[in-house]
């Protein structure tokens, strides 16, 4: 019940008007009473008189005229009524689902990578999409269905009650095995929306991956393979949805039938109740042409049950979103630097584990402001690691990270990545233009500020796409070569003036002279900068203060290129391999 | 380049028809025998449900008056079985009905599924991945209800609706007359609304597909987000897509709200009216029973028009959905086997450019009159700046786009005549960005060849040197991982990758950049391994790092929409042309 709960308290705000929505839903169930009332009115002393040998006098005109025009009248009032009523239930719940769209996507943007790694971009999708429309449906229409069948079976009970309690009785008798035939299915069908629901997550998750991942898919020609795999979860899919459905209709005929097993009572005890002379033939009448206000509430109920229970199993996943909350955020007395960051970065004994296994190993290490270090080591040595922790994608499992002497959980989260500019390995690309893209950080930056940084980056080929900066990229940059995409990454962390320049390995797939060009601009820049820098060439470290060695984890060698080409080591190795081609061309 | 862009609705030129209706109706064909049967099952059940009352009738005339008892418990008796029929022929047509949704939507997807295989690259880079994904997974699960129960209830409410006008025509032709005066004026207001309606319907998927879109988007592009500190921008960008959602929702609602408004106060009118001329003609024209009679047709023949109307709400709302469902499986398969492709037999290796013109958008030409062949077994290297086209050249070779003029061929089979599957099955490529699936890095490199054995998958990550790091996981082969999972670093990645290409056992090779993020210690090992694969392969290597190109048979330098310069390393560097210049830069730096 904790998801209704949690429903009521983000309607803070349209409580009142949900409230009076609820209230008017009561008040237009008993309004649909009032129409039969009226029309048998009509029958009554109207036709019926006149079919008895009354006759048509200008009386029975006016009183026909009267009944009419009320008729109509009252039609146009609870009509009007009602659309006002199904629009407030419409408006509180558009309210609700804007609020929570906000929220999520707020609390989003709060999670850290590690948060990402666990939750796939499609199952984050089936919850901002499906389950949040679930959670809205049931808002505007289970709960206003709800309180429907409620108060007419409840205004019925207490008429019938009041009428005639023995008959009455009599009717209810099999309201309660109703309700325990609602509840035990309930109990059953909850589990198989649950389920139901992880269903439609993997698929959401499957063709996801598949639309991400096209150029594989036809790389392989896996076409076939990938069809049979999405066949399987839309196969899963289906069943689970009929499985789910079909315990429906396994105890619906049990509470259809109870329901209207009603229309037999009033048939038999009405009858005889009528013949020993307990009730008129009025009351007996009341009885019959109301029994539907007892039996649809009835039938109704169930699959109303049935579309709580899948609320509760969607809302309960929007829920786990709502409130997941990182680790990773600014503290409640955090550091809001007035000045410009220096620009020095330390590593005070810093390890990092990550899914249990240590990946950085008491890195000590002190980089000076506006210093260009450059950080080399094998694959997967934790070179991206240990730059994730100076932004505070990840926080360090024991020593301290500083910036300027201030560790960096001391910081404002965003007053200390603003000051950090960042190209990841990974180029990540937005679909949209060239000029939105490097202006990402700052998009109030000026057109001439935007050329210079694409200028420094190289990013020159702009100029010759069809709509020049402003043509528009696909998602992740598809269209544009890998050099392409790295250079607008660059001038995207450029133009964000950094004190702190993260470049991870961002060079890799840029040709020689453009590269060697870049680096001359980055060396010219005209704002002092640390630079930090992955690589795994030596043509990109080479320029470096100092090159970091970074080996499973442990710094094993820190020097300039220089003194490493010296002595014994890992960067010696790689010198020798990549200058491979000068001893055998002997060129230098 | 990307046409639609988050924010940009996909106008549809197309009117509203039936068309997209009917075109379901493909679908709903396969089940034509359990939906005539769910009809039939309907209109006994109904039948079944109409005994009740008259059988209340006769106990009230019959029974009661002469205290019969045993009357009394034989109608109830009656009551009884026909009950229990209505349930049984009704729980029948909810079970086909069921079954008949589900299988539709899962028609539908499987279809929009494997339409989507066959679209190019370009298709994907054109448009929001969130789009997309979108029609797939939540518009087709909206069309579900519409295109099952929403099709029975249309058949038989215009069936009831017909009857009871019988029915009531049986009765007083003038009267009926009357109570059907109220359609023109409810046929004006849903001509007024119709347009409108749609319209805001349209807009509401338009708009929902924005929001998803960038969505989508953000999700996928979080780190950076956060790295430039953007949240607040983005999450203005959101609130305004959010806003329009919320309108454009509103909206739909108001006017759709109104049809049913309108019947019911419409059927007020009718049928009070018909009281007040009935009750004038009253006389020789119509008998006082008559009217009592023709009154509760005249209620219940408006029931079938609002029951209508709110039917057409959902069907205006699915066709907005279908119309975008049906576009996108009718997006024309740019890159397909011509209509008498063969498939391509095992070949050797050789690759021919024939004076090849192509461009990715029609203006602006990337290769030119290009011209290579390559023998099998050859090993090309593909050197230039950056963009010049290296990339381009390799997927021509895979068919990935076509050509605009001239011939690719391998072994001689001009490959935009044979089928895609059997040319692409024949070629490992390694892509600049390594896609991980999730699932084990057992089946991610299984995916290359997926009868393949444990020992094979082991034996090419040993190759390609990834067995060292797959192994010190916890888990090893069978560690689970996805495409942004921080257990894999970008160069283990690209060792995956390169297994997987490498299990493919493929005649023709292409590694477009597939080592740029592994060290060089690694590389070179990993070379060592693969100079003995590439033996009896054609490859083509795209790459930065001259150590890796320099032992290829031929070296060419791509720039201004061609071939440069090509010969071998020590052939280009004695020409003393561009690769010596960009060698020498690279030595210097």
């Amino acid at each position: 019940m904790f998801q209704i709960k949690w429903v009521w308290k983000n309607l803070e705000g349209c409580r009142k008007r949900y409230v009076f929505a609820l209230c008017s839903t009561a008040l237009i169930s008993m309004m649909t009473l009032v129409n039969s009332f009226l029309t048998a009115q009509i029958m009554d002393t109207v036709f019926t008189p006149v079919q008895q040998g009354g006759g048509v006098t200008p009386a029975l005109w006016n009183h026909l005229v009267f009944l009419v025009a009320l008729l109509i009248g009252f039609t146009l009032f609870r009509t009007s009524f009602n659309y006002l009523s199904i629009l407030t239930y419409e408006t509180c719940s558009q309210k609700l689902l804007f609020k929570l769209r906000r929220d999520l996507y707020a609390n989003m943007q709060a999670q850290d990578s590690s948060f990402f790694s666990k939750n796939r971009t499609g199952d984050l999708m089936t919850r901002l999409t499906g389950d949040l429309d679930m959670v809205r449906h049931t808002v505007c229409y289970v709960i206003r269905m709800l309180i429907d069948c409620v108060v007419l079976f409840l205004t019925t009970t207490i008429t019938f009650l009041v009428v005639d309690w023995l008959f009455a009785l009599a009717m209810l008798a099999v309201t309660p095995i109703i309700f325990i035939l609602t509840k035990a299915f309930a109990k059953r069908v909850h589990p198989l929306y649950v389920d139901l629901r992880e269903r439609l997550s993997r698929l959401n998750t499957a063709a996801q991956e598949n639309i991400a991942g096209n150029r594989v898919v036809k790389a392989f020609a896996r076409e076939d393979y990938e069809i049979e795999q999405f066949d399987r979860k839309n196969e899963d899919y289906k069943k689970a949805n009929l499985k789910a459905s079909l315990l429906w209709l396994k105890f619906s005929p049990y509470i259809d039938g109870l329901s209207q097993a009603l229309s037999i009572a009033v048939l038999l005890v009405g009858g005889t109740f009528l013949i020993i002379g307990r009730i008129s033939v009025g009351t007996f009448a009341l009885f019959n042409s109301l029994c539907w206000t007892l039996t649809n509430p009835m039938r109704t109920l169930g699959m109303l049950i049935n579309d709580l229970q899948r609320f509760f199993a969607s809302a309960s996943k929007v829920v786990e979103l709502y409130y997941a909350r990182s680790t990773i955020v600014s503290r409640a007395d955090a550091v809001k630097p007035t000045d410009r960051v220096a620009g020095a970065v330390r590593f005070d004994h810093v390890s990092l584990k990550l899914n249990s296994t240590e990946v950085l190993h008491d890195i000590d290490l002190d980089i000076r402001p506006g210093e260009t270090v450059a950080i080399m080591g094998p694959t997967g040595a934790g070179k991206t690691s240990l730059i994730n922790l100076i932004p505070r994608f990840a926080d360090a499992s024991a020593g301290k990270v500083c910036v300027d002497g201030v560790p960096v959980g001391l910081y404002d989260l965003q007053a200390l990545r603003s000051s950090i500019g960042i190209a990841t390995q990974d180029v990540f690309l937005f679909s949209d233009s060239v000029d939105g893209n490097i202006a990402y950080g700052d998009p109030d930056m000026s057109e001439e500020d935007v050329q210079r940084f694409a200028k420094i980056a190289c990013v020159d080929f702009a100029g010759k796409l069809p709509e020049g900066f402003d043509t528009v990229i696909g998602e992740r940059g598809t269209g544009l070569s890998g050099g392409q995409k790295q250079r607008i990454a660059l001038a995207r962390a450029l133009a964000v003036r950094p004190s702190i320049l993260i470049l991870d390995d961002t060079t890799s797939a840029v040709d020689m002279e453009t590269e060697k060009y870049i680096q001359e601009q980055l060396s010219n820049l005209d704002f002092r900068c640390t630079k930090i820098i992955v690589a795994q060439r030596i043509s990109t470290t080479k320029r470096a203060d100092r090159i970091v060695i970074l080996e499973d984890g442990r710094i094993t060698d820190v020097g300039t290129h220089e003194e490493l080409i010296t002595r014994p080591g890992y960067y010696r190795e790689v010198y020798a391999l990549q200058n491979g081609i000068t001893e055998e061309g002997g060129v230098a | 380049m990307a046409r639609n862009r988050f924010d940009v609705d996909e106008t549809l030129e197309t009117p509203f028809n039936i068309k997209h209706l009917l075109r379901a109706g493909v679908y709903i064909r396969r089940h034509a025998k359990k939906m005539v049967l769910s009809i039939l099952f309907s209109a006994i059940s109904a039948a079944c449900a109409l005994v009740g009352p008259k059988l209340i009738e006769i106990g009230l005339n019959e029974a009661v008056p002469n205290k019969d008892f045993r009357q009394l418990f034989l109608l109830a008796g009656i009551m009884l079985v026909s009950i229990l029929l209505s349930i049984f022929f009704s729980v029948k047509r909810s079970r086909y009905m069921t079954v008949v949704g589900q299988e539709i939507i899962y028609d539908i997807r499987k279809d929009l599924f494997e339409h989507l295989q066959r679209l190019s690259f370009q298709f994907y880079d054109d448009r929001p991945h969130g789009k997309i994904l979108t029609r797939v997974i939540n518009y087709v699960n909206s069309v579900s209800d519409a295109l099952s129960n929403g099709i029975i209830n249309f058949v038989l409410e215009i069936f009831n609706l017909i009857l009871i006008a019988v029915f009531m025509f049986l009765c007083d032709v003038q009267l009926s007359l009357v109570v059907m005066a109220g359609i023109p004026l409810f046929l004006v207001i849903v001509l007024v609304l119709k347009p409108a309606q749609r319209r805001a319907w349209q807009d509401v998927s338009n708009k929902s597909s924005n929001l998803n879109a960038y969505l989508h988007e953000s999700l996928d592009g979080m780190k950076i987000t956060q790295a430039f500190t953007r949240e607040k921008k983005n999450a203005e960008i959101y609130h305004a897509l959010n806003t329009k959602m919320y309108k454009s929702w509103m909206k739909a609602q108001y006017t759709s709200n109104l049809v049913w408004v309108s019947v019911d106060n419409i059927s007020t009118w009718v049928v009070g009216a018909m009281y007040l001329i009935g009750l004038s003609l009253l006389g020789p024209a119509v008998q006082i029973g008559t009217l009592i009679a023709i009154s509760a047709y005249a209620w219940r023949f408006w029931q079938p028009i609002l029951q209508l109307s709110n039917l057409y709400n959902t069907f205006i709302n699915a066709v907005a959905y279908l119309e975008r469902i049906f576009e996108m499986i009718d997006e024309p398969v740019t890159v397909d086997d011509a209509p008498d492709a063969q498939p391509l037999p095992a070949i050797q290796g050789r690759v021919t450019f024939e004076d090849v013109t192509f461009s990715y958008d029609g203006t602006i030409n990337i290769l030119e009159h290009f011209n290579l062949d390559v023998q099998p077994g050859e090993s090309i290297a593909l050197v230039g700046p950056t963009g010049a086209g290296k990339t381009t050249v390799v997927n021509l070779i895979s068919r990935f786009y076509n050509i605009n003029s001239g011939r690719v061929l391998v072994d001689g089979h001009d490959i935009s005549k044979v089928t895609l599957h059997s040319l692409r099955a024949q070629m490992g490529i390694m892509l600049q960005d390594s896609f991980i699936f999730s699932g084990t890095i057992m089946d991610n490199i299984r995916y290359g060849r997926l009868d393949a054995t444990d020992e094979e998958v082991i034996a090419a990550a040993k190759t390609v040197r990834a067995h060292d790091f797959i192994s010190q996981m916890p888990q090893g082969y069978n560690t689970q991982v996805n495409e942004r999972g921080s257990r894999l670093s970008q160069g283990q990645k690209q060792l995956i990758a390169f297994a997987r290409t490498l299990l493919s056992d493929p005649k023709i090779l292409v590694l477009d950049e597939a080592t740029s993020s592994i060290d060089a210690k690694t590389e070179r090992l990993l070379q060592e391994g693969l100079q003995a694969l590439l033996k009896g392969r054609t490859s083509f290597i795209i790459a930065h790092r001259l150590s890796t190109i320099k032992n290829c048979d031929r070296i060419l330098y791509i720039s201004n929409k061609g071939i440069a310069e090509a010969g071998s390393h020590d052939a280009l560097l004695a020409a003393r042309g561009q690769y010596y210049e960009l060698y020498t830069a690279q030595l210097e730096s």
